[in-house]
């Protein structure tokens, strides 16, 4: 689809949000809100002691999972299944040059995961989250994050080239 | 002009209705994400390659249709743009936060929505990805008490551009118009520059 | 539409619509002023129908009872608040009621001393959209009069006297205590420099102090982040 009729479509959903909800987009607290259940399940005392994973535990002792940003995840996911089967671009594969091994570059994913993760815990969210929806409502920080983010990105793009060769 | 939304904060529906609608927004997002082709590690690298630019293209775009869209309902008075979260300011570890994210992406080709939009679609590398948000997430938790002074610092308010600069609302949103469709200007440039090699 | 707007391809179009949008933009105030809309036709039956009333003897039962499901808001000053309060209220002072950060759904029910207050910030509330919001009829004077310190006829009947105890028993909650009808009325009619039966003081607030509707609110409102 042609990136600008995508990036509308992408604004009216965030403006929908916005509207409905008087909130915007999101994915990292998602992925909190998983692990705030899954540690509270096996181990509630360490949970509740530890600040940051309290901070997804609801106060009234309701589940964790009953987030919206975990709702709005659920159907990103289903979203994306539907347009991709849409567009037959849906098949499994891992995305990698000829010349790297699956191996490495599964590797190279999961620690760009992990880096992610720490990235958007400072930050207070990802691109979902600071940038497009704290772009929109022209949030400080949000921008500032997001200047970041590119220049963190074409700093070390030149280094990890090799995966996609 | 009755102001009515957002709804959700002016009692219209409840919490269960909220969390209906964050599944349909939700699919909404993933949908035109995955429209995009940003459900492909390769297609979101090719940005830090130059050779294809729609990740700046689609970011801009949605920023853009977004912030016209609520600059216009709020000076309509149909939405209450106070009532509309805004995310507080932490500059420094937003800043630090960022870089690391950037490093992130280009390292493993994918950030935390596109992470699941490509595993919808089969990725592998973007399950990967997620075991990795996951992991790092955790060891993020675990690590919170020697993190949290530097993950506190900064004054914690919502701040904005314009009241930051002193600058009026719509003097802003202009200067991000403009340079929007610069920078698509620009990005068409770029790309034909360095056209992609196959994709 | 002009001859140059169609020879343009899509996205020059939506470049040109956006350019437009942006500089028409330039002129926007998106916030909210300060003015508001009132219908005067709703809030006069509200009024009329006093749907918007509650009960000192109500709000006594709700207190007792710990109901969680609204907020008791103080609109008089911090040092009247101090002196004495209703308990479970908080204490925001008229002049800050609007960036309280209440809830526009949450159930809010307001009370100054003798009730005008509290019927200028409802509906200051109700004109920017608070929904759920109610008076304490009469103030805390009525609540003085009704729960606190209970005027009690001297000769009261059998059925009126089940209904007594029951009041006496929550003054007692509130560390008040009940008076006598004739005193009451004895009193009223003393000469200005005549000592009068002095009114008890308030009682120090002994009974459940901690807020209505506690901080939850807040604590939740995280997850409004990414």
């Amino acid at each position: 689809m042609n990136p600008y009729l995508a990036g509308i479509g992408l604004g009216v959903v965030l403006l929908a949000a916005f509207v409905l909800v008087g909130r915007g987009l999101g994915a990292t607290g998602a992925f909190n809100s998983i692990i705030a259940w899954a540690v509270s399940s096996v181990a509630p005392e360490h949970a509740q002691s530890n600040e940051f994973i309290a901070g997804y535990l609801p106060d009234d002792g309701s589940s964790p999972l009953k987030s919206w940003l975990l709702f709005e995840v659920v159907g990103l996911f289903a979203g994306a299944m539907f347009s991709g089967l849409l567009a037959g671009r849906a098949k499994v594969t891992t995305e990698k040059g000829p010349r790297v091994s699956v191996r490495v570059r599964l590797a190279m994913a999961f620690a760009g995961g992990v880096l992610m993760a720490f990235g958007a815990a400072f930050a207070r969210g990802c691109t979902s989250g600071q940038a497009l929806t704290g772009g929109a409502l022209l949030n400080l920080g949000s921008w500032a994050f997001m200047m970041m983010v590119f220049a963190g990105a074409y700093a070390v793009a030149y280094f990890v080239r090799w995966q996609w060769r | 002009m009755a102001m009515m939304a957002p709804f959700l904060k002016y009692g219209t529906f409840g919490e269960e209705t909220s969390l209906v609608l964050a599944f349909l927004i939700g699919i909404g997002f993933g949908f035109f994400l995955e429209r995009a082709g940003f459900g492909s590690a390769r297609k979101l690298v090719s940005q830090f390659y130059l050779n294809d630019l729609a990740v700046f293209k689609v970011m801009f775009t949605a920023i853009v249709t977004a912030m016209l869209g609520v600059t216009y309902l709020g000076w309509i008075g149909w939405l209450d743009l106070s009532l509309v979260y805004l995310v507080p300011t932490y500059l420094l570890p937003q800043v630090v936060g960022g870089l690391i994210l950037g490093v992130g992406f280009v390292v493993g080709g994918y950030c935390p929505g596109t992470s699941v939009a490509g595993t919808a679609t089969g990725r592998i590398d973007g399950l990967v990805y997620v075991l990795g948000i996951f992991a790092g997430m955790f060891a993020f938790a675990e690590l919170y008490p020697w993190l949290k002074g530097f993950y506190l610092s900064g004054s914690g308010e919502a701040l904005t551009l314009p009241g930051t600069f002193g600058l009026p609302y719509g003097v802003v949103v202009f200067a991000v118009v403009l340079m929007a469709v610069g920078g698509f200007y620009g990005a068409g440039l770029l790309e034909k520059k360095f056209a992609a090699t196959g994709e | 539409m002009p001859g140059w707007f169609s020879r343009l391809t899509l996205t020059q179009k939506l470049a040109a619509a956006a350019l437009a949008l942006g500089a028409v933009a330039l002129f926007a105030s998106p916030y909210p002023g300060t003015k508001v809309t009132l219908d005067a036709k709703e809030l006069a039956l509200i009024v009329g129908t006093e749907a918007d009333h509650v009960e000192a003897t109500e709000l006594a039962a709700w207190i007792i009872e710990s109901r969680a499901d609204y907020r008791l808001i103080d609109l008089r000053t911090r040092a009247e608040f101090e002196q004495y309060h209703i308990p479970t209220a908080v204490n925001i002072p008229m002049n800050v009621l609007t960036e309280a950060g209440l809830g526009r759904q949450e159930k809010l029910v307001l009370y100054s001393e003798g009730g005008i207050h509290a019927a200028q910030a409802w509906m200051l509330l109700r004109a920017q959209g608070y929904r759920s919001a109610y008076m304490l009829k009469g103030g805390l004077d009525e609540w003085k009069d009704q729960v606190v310190f209970p005027v009690f006829a001297d000769n009261a009947g059998p059925d009126e006297r089940a209904r007594d105890e029951r009041r006496r028993s929550i003054s007692a909650f509130f560390g008040g205590q009940p008076r006598s009808a004739a005193a009451v009325a004895a009193g009223s009619d003393a000469l200005p420099g005549v000592a009068a039966p002095v009114t008890p003081a308030m009682p120090k607030v002994a009974a459940p102090s901690t807020p209505s509707g506690t901080a939850k609110p807040p604590a939740k409102k995280k997850k409004e982040g990414c």
